[in-house]
């Protein structure tokens, strides 16, 4: 394929693979953050929460909803946010997740009503806003600035910067506060960490705020950087599923890492194929993970396959 | 006629429906296959049954075809998914139904992408050409009885036992060296082959289909019928896709504005989904839970 890229496009090739690389970097980074949440809920849960996918949208309308209609200025309306998509996150769990696991469902059931509550909050969210795309436009998208070949506009290095910075926050709570410390063990192993007292339903709420916290971020950063529309939370939530999966979806670090690795995989997939191809990149890489490599390439070697 | 072109038009959707679900619960109720990709089949044999009719093939050869080529799909989906367990294997599957989906968006070549395939031609079975709606119900009637007496022909028979005994307990079975995974794909073939069928009557009916008619929506449609009626019951299917597909037509009356029509029905089924799931998982005839 490198072949092919050469013969055609010739002394530009190297540039062209450093622009596909950093816009894979910034593409990933959306996706890292939303996988990171999703990713930090099924490992203290055990459960696919598909429903992420709605907080990340319902955050974005919310930007455009309290900054671009009410007017409130947009740190504080960044805030509210946040808060207000943790607070969601949480309600889902209290509200249906854990009522039905009360009621001894399995995994797959509750699979099947995320995939219900995402699809009633779309639909909520196309009657309340109608179906037409919404821009929040608060940083102007078309200032690049270039550099050895590679144009960034502003808005992506603030999008890659404030990411990091949360990967980095993440990490640090996780390994050095005595909350996160839970989280680990529960998700290492709830049973033993359930002898050794630690509330297992008190870290789930924890984990559904913070995962939620994190999705209102990456919508966020999504208002600014795309058009909002009611049903792209299916997209991004396939899509951070995706980078879960391939970097291990039970195991916070490694589904960063492979959101990344599947942002730069669908921008330089796109230049041997038609850029339509982007989503299929995406969902071949999903289906072949599950099937050959469901632990991804950094999880926990834990029991996927049934035997 | 005795009723109005409107009730036809419900009817015609509801006969295809109950060949959907009914081929889903084949799988998902009475085999315990968890298949999260059943619009992919649907789809599957849409776009074939359409694409091979407007070539000017005869429309019960495109139809069978349509059925075969998804249940050659079927086949590969069991054969991939076998070893997956529980909600990875409803994942994976899931996953198949998105790769169909951006294939039939991305194949421009064949499906012509978004812009759908339109003008799609009425059946035509042995020189009588299909040419009213009336006539079309009549037809998706006949189809659909003949399609719901075979599967509860099988699922009554001691095959169909089998299939549930690999349900129920997958490891016993196979103690009483009965080869599961051929039970499965099977199972999975005939459910993906009745799915391409009802794929099938639905695009020569509408006569125009685009990737978006066989994607989320269309899912959360045929899992809440499935659900509703109950796993591993046939009659619990019928009652729920009559329920399912009629009580949003009730909406009507609400005289609410075009635009917002579909993403309401939409939520309803969505929120009846949940609320079935939170009420009462084993739905009205279900005799099983979903494991």
């Amino acid at each position: 394929m490198k072949n092919e890229i050469k013969t055609s496009l010739g002394g530009k090739t190297i540039a062209l693979l450093a622009q596909s690389i950093i816009n894979g970097l910034i593409t990933g980074s959306i996706y890292a953050l939303v996988a990171s949440g999703y990713s930090l809920i099924y490992s203290t849960n055990n459960f696919m929460h598909f429903a992420h996918g709605i907080s990340v949208v319902a955050a974005g309308y919310m930007v455009y909803w309290l900054f671009s209609l009410v007017g409130i200025p947009f740190y504080v309306t960044c805030i509210i946010t946040v808060i207000l998509s943790a607070i969601f996150g949480l309600a889902m769990y209290r509200l249906i997740y854990l009522p039905l696991q009360k009621k001894g469902a399995s995994n797959v059931i509750l699979l099947i009503a995320s995939i219900g509550i995402l699809t009633f909050f779309q639909n909520v969210i196309q009657i309340a806003f109608g179906s037409g795309v919404k821009l929040v436009g608060y940083i102007e998208v078309s200032k690049g600035i270039t550099f050895a070949g590679v144009t960034m506009t502003l808005l992506q290095i603030v999008i890659l910067i404030i990411s990091l910075i949360i990967f980095i926050l993440l990490y640090q709570f996780m390994q050095k506060t005595k909350t996160g410390r839970n989280m680990r063990a529960v998700s290492n192993n709830s049973e033993l960490a359930s002898i050794v007292g630690i509330n297992h339903i008190r870290i789930s709420d924890i984990s559904f705020l913070i995962g939620s916290a994190l999705a209102g971020v990456a919508g966020i950063l999504v208002a600014l950087e795309q058009n909002l529309s009611p049903f792209m939370g299916t997209n991004l939530m396939i899509k951070g599923f995706t980078g879960a999966v391939i970097g291990g979806i039970n195991y916070v670090p490694g589904s960063i890492v492979g959101s990344f690795l599947l942002g730069m995989a669908e921008n330089l997939g796109i230049l041997v194929l038609p850029s339509g191809y982007k989503d299929a990149i995406a969902f071949s890489m999903l289906f072949l993970f599950l099937l050959f490599k469901p632990n991804g390439i950094l999880g926990k070697k834990e029991g996927r396959f049934d035997k | 006629m005795i009723i109005s072109a409107y009730q036809t038009h419900i009817f015609i959707l509801i006969f295809i429906y109950i060949i959907l679900a009914v081929s889903l619960n084949l799988a998902l109720g009475y085999t315990g296959l968890l298949n999260l990709g059943h619009v992919a089949f649907f789809g599957i044999g849409a776009y074939t049954s359409a694409l091979l009719a407007i070539e000017g093939l005869p429309y019960i050869a495109a139809v069978i075809i349509a059925g075969l080529f998804a249940s050659v799909f079927g086949y590969l989906l069991v054969k991939a998914t076998d070893k997956l367990k529980g909600d990875y294997m409803a994942m994976a599957t899931l996953g198949f139904s998105f790769v169909v989906y951006s294939l039939l968006l991305n194949l421009r070549d064949i499906t012509r992408g978004a812009m759908g395939i339109p003008g799609i031609p009425k059946p035509s079975i042995l020189g009588l050409t299909i040419r009213t709606n009336d006539q079309y119900l009549i037809f998706v009637m006949a189809v659909c009885a003949i399609s719901v007496f075979i599967m509860y022909r099988m699922v009554n028979s001691p095959f169909g036992k089998l299939l549930e005994a690999n349900r129920d307990n997958a490891v016993n079975l196979r103690v009483l060296g009965k080869n599961t995974f051929a039970l499965k794909y099977k199972a999975m073939m005939t459910s993906a082959f009745f799915a391409g069928v009802s794929g099938s009557l639905y695009a020569h009916y509408i006569t125009f289909i685009d990737p978006t008619s066989f994607y989320i929506a269309e899912l959360i449609l045929i899992l809440t019928i499935v659900i509703v009626g109950g796993l591993a019951s046939i009659k619990g299917s019928i009652v729920a896709t009559i329920v399912i597909i009629y009580v949003p037509e009730m909406l009507k009356m609400l005289e609410l504005p075009a635009s917002v029509l579909g993403p309401v029905r939409q939520a309803l089924y969505a929120m009846i989904l949940i609320a079935i799931l939170m009420i009462r998982p084993r739905g009205i005839f279900g005799k099983v839970d979903l494991e």
